[in-house]
């Protein structure tokens, strides 16, 4: 059986290696040039003035590396849905499109052979080329990613942070679960819908209500977040915005904890309650620098986040849980198989 | 003599449509058997569930002794499914590669002297071949399994008839080899009226008629005679259909022995024209009673 699932998804392979090869070129040209950038930069080993080498060095990162940093995210990220249409959806409805489910489940082998081996060996394809494209693309971008840790207010095209939205999705380990859940979803939607133009569109959709729902809804809270405060007196980064007498406060990032994912944040008063009133010293033009205005006044920032120390505690339960949905769609398609089709 | 496929008021329904319903037959075992009966009637239905693609909604089917569970191994049973389906992308020599990959008992030397004999290009890809090939490919397919039974569903629908007559004599040739038991079902009986010397004749789920060809055509006869009610017919005698034009009166009747009435000219019936009457009785009463008021006008 092995046999007649290679022989079918020969074709597919073929042309994932290809993009991997592609891929591997794209940054294997670009990737040497960037690293002798970042070694030269004063980042790697630096003891002083980091943020500021870092953001100097994200500085002169411009063309074509952004275009290859924004085209690695891109490729890593939409590798999963494209496998889950054209690797997932397909398989088992291009069977009954064509009729041949009915020389393939008429066989000696049981229809569950059958399907193991079609689950298998391209559901474990489809996890080592996606986690291929993120291993090598995180490599390449490894300089950026390590100067965009050091300077996080640094600009920056794309998801810099760890935590940010498409960086936490192109690296790590997760790729691999979202693989074999895109996959997995198109082959099991394919036992219901029967169609494969159909299959892939719902593949397609669920797959990105589940990409947006994932960090948007459910990544935050997969932790408890810290609760904490931080001065506004010294080393604020972020943007004070003021309207008339009413300002806020956001942080760009947490010092002292660089790379932390800041779910929440607002200024507070010295006695803990939420703040979003100028005192009135601080209003008018002769109140000098704003922000030690505020500080004089006991105005703190209240921030909710994610250290960046859970990173991997993030990545290994967001890995685990799209790889205990893909095990139950997976059940759930033997479950349709078992049944009947017709 | 054993059965290969016994059911006992099988049905199966998609959504609110039966598409077979109350279906009780057996087909005996050492025969090349000929399902026949319009589109409609049910044999595609009936195959689907006897190797297992379909699960029933009601009744039983048991095939060579057991239910054919859905999902379950097909060891002892080849099957070729309605329009023969094969990979398109896929060459003859990757089938039978296939066949072979998924079927221990797989007999390789009969399936590649198959080939060789039909005189199919090994490096061909399916989708390439003509009907008849297809066809041939998909019978080697599941001949090559050395099954005890071979389901064939409409395997000469979609051929020219230079195809059909090759596939049919080819199909006697491996049957008669093998010694293998044959069901094959066709809307046509011109297509197995050479190969079967069993017939079946469903119509609307239910069997019409059944038996050895050389029976039924022992059993059957065409009466001519002046026009009149078939009803005043001498006992033992089963009307299966009747024609009259102005004079004459036709019946095919049904009878244990010989007729011996003077007054029609008995003459024997073709198989064709045996399947038809029993397929026409399909209209139902309401057919029936046409001919009755035919009669009395």
């Amino acid at each position: 059986m092995t046999w007649l699932t290679w022989r079918q998804f020969r074709a597919q392979a073929i042309t994932a290696v290809v993009a991997l090869a592609a891929f591997a070129i794209l940054l294997g040209v670009t990737g040497p040039h960037l690293a002798s950038m970042y070694a030269s930069s004063g980042v790697p080993g630096c003891r002083a003035t980091c943020t500021d080498r870092a953001t100097s060095f994200l500085g002169v990162v411009t063309g074509v590396y952004t275009l290859v940093y924004t085209l690695g995210i891109a490729a890593v990220v939409l590798a999963p849905a494209l496998i889950g249409i054209f690797w997932g959806a397909p398989l088992i409805t291009r069977e009954i499109e064509t009729g041949t489910f009915r020389l393939a489940w008429t066989q000696t082998i049981t229809r569950g052979r059958w399907l193991a081996s079609k689950l298998a060996l391209p559901g474990l394809a489809a996890m080592v080329v996606t986690e291929g494209f993120s291993l090598m693309y995180s490599w390449w971008a490894a300089p950026i990613t390590e100067a965009a840790r050091l300077a996080p207010g640094a600009n920056f095209p794309v998801g810099m942070g760890p935590f940010s939205l498409l960086a936490f999705d192109a690296h790590g380990i997760v790729p691999l679960g979202y693989a074999a859940f895109a996959f997995t979803l198109g082959v099991t939607t394919g036992t219901f819908v029967r169609r494969p133009l159909p299959t892939m569109a719902i593949t397609l959709a669920v797959f990105a209500v589940v990409q947006v729902a994932m960090p948007l809804g459910i990544r935050p809270h997969l932790f408890s977040p810290v609760h904490s405060t931080v001065s506004v007196a010294q080393r604020f980064s972020g943007q004070e915005s003021v309207s008339g007498d009413t300002f806020t406060l956001t942080p760009d990032y947490i010092f002292g904890q660089p790379g932390a994912w800041v779910l929440a944040s607002h200024a507070v008063n010295a006695a803990g309650q939420p703040a979003t009133v100028m005192p009135a010293a601080c209003v008018g033009p002769d109140s000098g620098n704003s922000l030690a205005c505020l500080a004089s006044h006991g105005i703190e920032v209240a921030v909710t986040y994610q250290p960046v120390s859970r990173y991997w505690a993030f990545q290994w339960t967001e890995t685990a849980i799209f790889l205990a949905l893909a095990l139950a769609l997976a059940g759930l398609c033997f479950w349709r198989l078992s049944r009947r089709l017709s | 003599m054993s059965a290969v496929i016994e059911t006992q008021g099988l049905g199966k329904r998609y959504q609110r449509k039966w598409a077979l319903s109350d279906c009780t037959l057996s087909i005996p075992a050492g025969h090349v058997v000929g399902l026949v009966g319009p589109n409609g009637a049910g044999k595609s239905t009936l195959m689907n569930l006897a190797v297992g693609l379909l699960a029933p909604t009601a009744g039983t089917i048991e095939v060579l002794g057991r239910p054919p569970a859905a999902g379950a191994a097909l060891a002892r049973v080849g099957y070729l499914a309605q329009d023969a389906p094969v990979y398109r992308a896929l060459s003859v020599a990757d089938h039978l590669k296939l066949g072979a990959r998924l079927n221990p008992d797989w007999d390789a030397g009969l399936a590649r002297s198959r080939v060789e004999r039909l005189g199919l290009d090994p490096h061909q890809k399916a989708g390439t071949l003509s009907g008849g090939q297809r066809a041939q490919l998909a019978l080697t397919l599941a001949a090559a399994k050395r099954p005890q039974l071979l389901i064939l569903d409409e395997p000469v629908a979609s051929l020219d008839p230079l195809a059909r007559r090759e596939f049919l004599q080819d199909l006697m040739e491996s049957t008669a080899e093998h010694e293998l038991s044959v069901v094959l079902s066709s809307h046509l009986i011109g297509d197995l009226e050479r190969v079967c010397d069993y017939l079946i004749v469903l119509v609307g789920s239910k069997v019409r008629v059944t038996g050895t060809v050389e029976e039924l055509l022992a059993t059957h006869h065409l009466l001519t005679g002046q026009r009149r009610d078939p009803d005043s017919l001498p006992a033992g005698l089963a009307v299966v259909s009747a024609s009259h034009t102005d004079k004459q009166t036709t019946l095919l009747v049904r009878t244990g022995g010989q007729v011996f009435d003077p007054t029609w000219i008995v003459s024997e019936v073709t198989l064709e024209d045996l399947v038809l009457a029993y397929m026409s009785q399909a209209v139902g009463q309401a057919g029936r009673r046409n001919h009755h008021l035919e009669v009395h006008q």
